[in-house]
C-alpha cells in the first residue's frame, strides 16, 4: 500500500501534463471534466491511503530503503496529519474545479486546458508538501505550490490590480522560500542529512543548540510563516485574495495557508523537538507571541474592511493566528484541536468565498456598501452565507466549534479569551456583511474614505454577468458547509482525528479523548452570540463601531508597496530570532 | 509608510538577519574537512548503479523525486506564463516588419547555430557520464534556435519554431518522466526505482539504467519550456500591441 504514496503527486501531475499537451485540441468541457476526474481520483486515493495510515507508513521513493539506518533517498510519510492535509487539499481542488466548471471566464484562446491544468499542479504541490518527510523535498513541492499560486492569482491580467497583487505575492513568498532554503542549507551543513527525522537525530547527537541551530530554525520557519501569513509576514495575503479568482481564493484560504501551519508543526516535531533542537519554552514563546499578534491584527483589520474578499482574507489571517497559537503551546491536546479546527475552517471559509464569488458574478461588485440590499432575491445564497458566518464564529455543532473547544481547553487561561474574541469579531464582520447585502438591514452605509479599497466596479469572473446563478455554484458552498458540519457531528470523527495526530506526533504514547464538552459548547455559543451582537450593533448603529482614527495607522500598514512588505519580512525574521534567542544563550 | 520609516525598518530587520547569519556561519564545519556523510554514501550508491557522473545519479536516481518537482516547477512556470501573457481582449496582433541584420552578425549566427544545437544535444546525451545533463543541455539547445532571431529575423524564427508543437512537447516530456516512474511501480518496485533497464557497463552511453531516459525527458522538457517561454515574451515585445485609444 505504501508504494502508492507517490501517486498522490504523480496522478495530478500526469493529468496536468496531458491537459497541457492536449489542451489545444480538446473542447473546454472535455478538458474541465478530465480535470475534475483526475482531481477526484487523487482525492479518492488520498482517502484510501488515509484509512490505511494506522500505523503511519513510510515510503522510500526509488526504493532507496535505508541500509544501517542511512539512505541517500527521499522518504515520504503516510501518517494521519499528512494524508489528511493531502485529502483536504484534493477535496478543495475538486470543489474549486467544479465551482469554476463551464462558467469561469473564458480561457486563453487555444488553451482550454490551462486553468484546470494549473489547478491540478497546485493540488500536486500541496499533496507533495503534505506527505514530504524530507526537508529539501518539502521545499521543492512548497515551491511548486507557490509558483502555481502566483500564476493563478494573476490570472485576470486585464486588471492592473491583479498583476500588482500577484507580483507582491510572488516577491514576498519567494523571499520566504530563499530564507527557507538557506535554513535547509545550514542544517545540511551541520548534519549531512536531509530527511527530517535524520536531521533531528544528528542535531541531538551534536549536543545542545547553538547559533547555527537557531538560524536554521528561524530561517526555515520564516519560509513557512510567510506561507502561513503570520504577522508581520502576512501582508501579501489580503492583496492576493482581493484579486485572485474565486476558485483560487477557496484553495488559498482553505488549505494552502494552513499548510504553512502544518509545516511548522511537522518541522518542529521532527527536527527541533529533541535535546539538540530548541528548548520547548523558547519555541512556545516565539510561536504563541506571533500567533496572538496575528490573531489580534487579523481580527481588527477584518472588522474594518468593506471589500468582502479582503474581509474574508483577514479573517483567514486571524484564524491562522489561532492555529499558530494552538500549535505553539506544544501540547498534544492542542494539536488535536487545531487539526479539527483547520478541517472545519476549510469548509466554512471556502464556502464563504464561493458565496462571495456568486455576488461578484451576479452584481459585478464585492463592496459591502455598494451591494447594500441588492442581493435580496438570492435567498439560498443568503442562507449559505449566514451559515458560513455562524460556522466561522464556532457555533456548535460545526467542526470549527469542536476544534476550537478542544484547543481552548488545551491552551487554557487568558488565551481562551483570544479564541472567543477573534472568532467572534471575524464572524461578526461576516454577519454584518450578510445583514446589509442580502436583506438590506439598517441604514444605507455612508460613502467612506476615498482611498479605501472598496471592491465595487469589479469585472465579473464569468463571461458576462450572471442572470441566474448556476446550480454548481450554489451546490459547492452547500456541500462544503455540510462537510464542516460533518467534522463536528459524525460520531467518532473527532476521536479518529485525535488518534491520527497523536500517532504521528507522540508515536501514540499519549491518548487524548476528543469530544464535545459542556464548557466548549458554552464558549462556542458565547462567541456566536457575541458575533451576532456585534453585527447587530454595526448594522443598526454604524457610527458606534466604525473605524476610529486610532485604527488608521494599522490600516495604512497595508500599503500595497512591495518594499514595505519586504521590510516587514526582515523585521519578522529578526523578531522570531529574538524571541527564540534565550534558548541558545542558556545552554 | 514614508521612505524614511521603511529605511529604518530595513536597517533594523536587516541588521538582525545579518547578525543571525554571521553567528550561524561561525558554526559551520571548517573548509576542506573530510567528513562528508552524504557525499560518501551518494558516490557509493552511484557506483552501485554504474553511473559515472555521481551528480546525475543523485538527480535522476537517488533523488529523482526532487527532480520531478523541479521539472514540474519549470513546467508550471511556463504554463503560468502562457496564461498570463495571453493576448487579452484589449490587445491585437501586428505583423513585425523584417529587420536589417548586419552581415557579420548574420554569418556568425548561422555558423554558430548548428554548433550550439549539437553541443546542447551532446550535453543532454552524455549527462550520465560527464558534467551537464538535461537541464543544462536543454537550455543550450533552446538558445541555439534563437540565434535565428539575431541572425535572420523574427519571421525566420517563427518558421522553425511552431510554438504549439513545443507546448505539446513540454507536456509530453513531463508525461515521459512520470510514466518511467510509474512503470517501475507497475513492475513491483518503488515509484521512480531504477529497475526497468539493466545498469549496463560503467562509463558507456548505455549505462546507469533509467538515468539516461529521465535525463532525456528533462532535456526535452527544458528545451521546449525555454522555447515556449521566450516565444511568449517575444510575442509581447514584438507582435502584441495595445489597442490604440485605450
Amino acid at each position: 500500500m505504501h508504494h502508492l504514496l507517490p501517486l498522490l503527486v504523480a496522478v495530478p501531475l500526469l493529468g496536468a501534463a496531458l491537459l497541457a499537451a492536449a489542451g489545444r485540441r480538446v473542447p473546454r468541457a472535455a478538458a474541465e471534466s478530465a480535470g475534475c476526474a483526475v482531481s477526484a481520483a487523487t482525492a479518492a486515493l488520498a482517502v484510501v491511503l488515509l484509512l490505511g495510515s494506522s500505523p503511519p507508513q513510510a515510503e522510500w521513493v526509488g526504493g532507496w530503503v535505508p541500509v544501517g539506518g542511512e539512505s541517500v533517498g527521499i522518504v515520504l510519510v503516510g501518517d494521519g496529519p499528512g494524508l489528511g492535509m493531502a485529502a483536504l487539499a484534493s477535496a478543495l481542488t475538486l470543489a474549486a474545479l467544479v465551482y469554476s466548471w463551464h462558467y469561469f471566464d473564458e480561457p486563453p484562446r487555444g488553451h482550454s486546458g490551462s486553468f484546470p491544468a494549473l489547478l491540478l499542479l497546485f493540488q500536486a504541490g500541496m499533496c507533495g508538501f503534505a506527505i514530504a518527510g524530507d526537508l529539501f523535498n518539502a521545499f521543492v513541492w512548497f515551491e511548486l505550490m507557490s509558483v502555481v499560486a502566483y500564476a493563478l492569482t494573476g490570472h485576470r491580467v486585464e486588471e492592473a490590480r491583479a498583476v500588482q497583487g500577484a507580483l507582491t505575492f510572488g516577491v514576498v513568498n519567494s523571499l520566504g522560500a530563499y530564507a527557507m532554503l538557506m535554513g535547509i542549507g545550514l542544517l545540511y551543513a551541520r548534519t549531512g542529512e536531509l530527511g527530517m527525522t535524520r536531521i533531528g537525530q544528528e542535531l541531538d547527537a551534536h549536543g545542545p543548540p547553538d547559533a547555527l541551530v537557531l538560524a536554521g530554525f528561524v530561517l526555515v520557519l520564516t519560509g513557512l510563516l510567510v506561507k502561513g501569513a503570520a504577522v508581520p509576514f502576512h501582508f501579501w495575503l489580503p492583496d492576493a485574495h482581493a484579486v485572485a479568482p474565486t476558485p483560487v481564493c477557496m484553495l488559498l484560504s482553505g488549505v494552502m495557508v494552513e499548510l504553512g501551519a502544518f509545516g511548522v508543526w511537522r518541522v518542529h516535531d521532527t527536527v527541533f523537538s529533541g535535546p539538540g533542537g530548541l528548548p520547548a519554552a523558547d519555541v512556545e514563546r516565539a510561536l504563541v507571541a506571533l500567533g496572538v499578534l496575528t490573531a489580534v491584527v487579523g481580527a481588527v483589520m477584518c472588522w474594518y474592511q468593506r471589500h468582502i474578499k479582503r474581509l474574508l482574507a483577514y479573517s483567514t489571517v486571524a484564524h491562522m493566528g489561532l492555529f499558530l497559537t494552538g500549535i505553539g503551546t506544544l501540547t498534544p491536546e492542542a494539536d488535536d484541536g487545531v487539526a479539527l479546527y483547520i478541517l472545519g475552517h476549510a469548509g466554512v471559509k471556502a464556502a464563504l468565498f464561493a458565496c462571495t464569488g456568486i455576488l461578484l458574478d451576479r452584481y459585478g461588485s464585492v463592496d459591502e456598501h455598494a451591494l447594500y440590499g441588492r442581493a435580496r432575491r438570492l435567498r439560498g445564497v443568503a442562507v449559505l452565507f449566514v451559515a458560513g458566518g455562524l460556522g466561522l464564529a464556532g457555533l456548535p455543532p460545526f467542526g470549527t466549534a469542536l476544534g476550537k473547544s478542544v484547543t481552548e481547553e488545551a491552551v487554557g487561561g487568558p488565551l481562551t479569551v483570544l479564541y472567543v474574541l477573534a472568532s467572534a469579531v471575524t464572524a461578526g464582520a461576516v454577519l454584518r456583511v450578510a445583514a446589509r447585502v442580502f436583506p438590506g438591514l439598517g441604514p444605507r452605509p455612508e460613502e467612506g474614505d476615498v482611498y479605501e479599497t472598496t471592491g465595487s466596479g469589479e469585472e465579473p469572473e464569468t463571461r458576462q454577468r450572471l442572470s441566474r446563478v448556476p446550480d454548481t455554484m450554489t451546490a459547492i458552498p452547500a456541500v462544503l458547509l455540510a462537510g464542516s458540519l460533518a467534522v463536528g457531528v459524525v460520531p467518532g470523527f473527532g476521536g479518529a482525528v485525535g488518534h491520527a495526530v497523536q500517532e504521528a506526533g507522540t508515536g501514540g504514547l499519549v491518548h487524548v479523548s476528543v469530544h464535545w464538552t459542556a464548557p466548549g459548547v458554552l464558549l462556542g455559543l458565547a462567541s456566536t452570540a457575541l458575533a451576532l451582537a456585534l453585527a447587530a450593533v454595526a448594522v443598526s448603529r454604524p457610527r458606534l463601531l466604525a473605524a476610529p482614527d486610532r485604527a488608521l495607522p494599522l490600516r495604512r500598514l497595508q500599503s500595497g508597496h512591495v518594499g514595505d512588505y519586504v521590510a516587514w519580512l526582515l523585521v519578522g525574521t529578526t523578531l522570531l530570532g529574538a524571541l527564540a534567542l534565550p534558548g541558545i544563550l542558556g545552554s | 509608510m514614508s521612505p524614511r520609516t521603511r529605511l529604518w525598518l530595513v536597517a533594523v530587520g536587516g541588521a538582525g538577519v545579518a547578525a543571525l547569519l554571521v553567528a550561524a556561519c561561525l558554526g559551520l564545519p571548517a573548509f576542506g574537512g573530510d567528513h562528508h556523510p552524504y557525499g560518501d554514501r551518494a558516490v557509493e550508491a552511484s557506483l552501485a548503479h554504474r553511473t559515472a557522473n555521481t551528480i546525475a545519479s543523485v538527480n535522476f536516481d537517488q533523488r529523482a523525486f526532487d527532480t520531478l518537482g523541479e521539472l514540474t516547477i519549470l513546467f508550471a512556470a511556463v504554463l503560468g506564463c502562457v496564461a498570463l501573457l495571453r493576448q487579452t481582449r484589449d490587445e491585437h496582433r501586428a505583423r513585425p516588419e523584417p529587420a536589417e541584420v548586419a552581415p557579420p552578425v548574420r554569418r556568425y549566427a548561422l555558423l554558430v547555430l548548428p554548433v550550439a544545437l549539437l553541443t546542447g544535444l551532446y550535453v543532454i546525451a552524455h549527462g550520465q557520464l560527464s558534467p551537464g545533463g538535461g537541464f543544462q543541455g536543454g537550455v543550450a539547445a533552446a538558445t541555439a534556435l534563437h540565434l535565428l532571431y539575431l541572425g535572420a529575423d523574427y519571421r525566420a524564427l517563427e518558421r522553425v519554431r511552431p510554438v504549439g508543437l513545443y507546448e505539446v512537447g513540454d507536456g509530453v516530456a513531463v508525461c515521459a518522466y512520470l510514466v518511467t516512474g510509474i512503470a517501475a511501480l507497475l513492475g513491483g518496485a518503488a515509484f521512480l526505482a531504477n529497475t526497468l533497464l539493466p545498469h549496463g557497463t560503467f562509463n558507456t552511453l548505455s549505462s546507469g539504467g533509467t538515468v539516461p531516459l529521465l535525463n532525456a525527458a528533462v532535456g526535452m522538457e527544458v528545451a521546449c519550456a525555454v522555447v515556449v517561454l521566450l516565444a511568449r515574451f517575444l510575442d509581447q515585445a514584438v507582435e502584441i500591441e495595445e489597442e490604440s485609444g485605450t
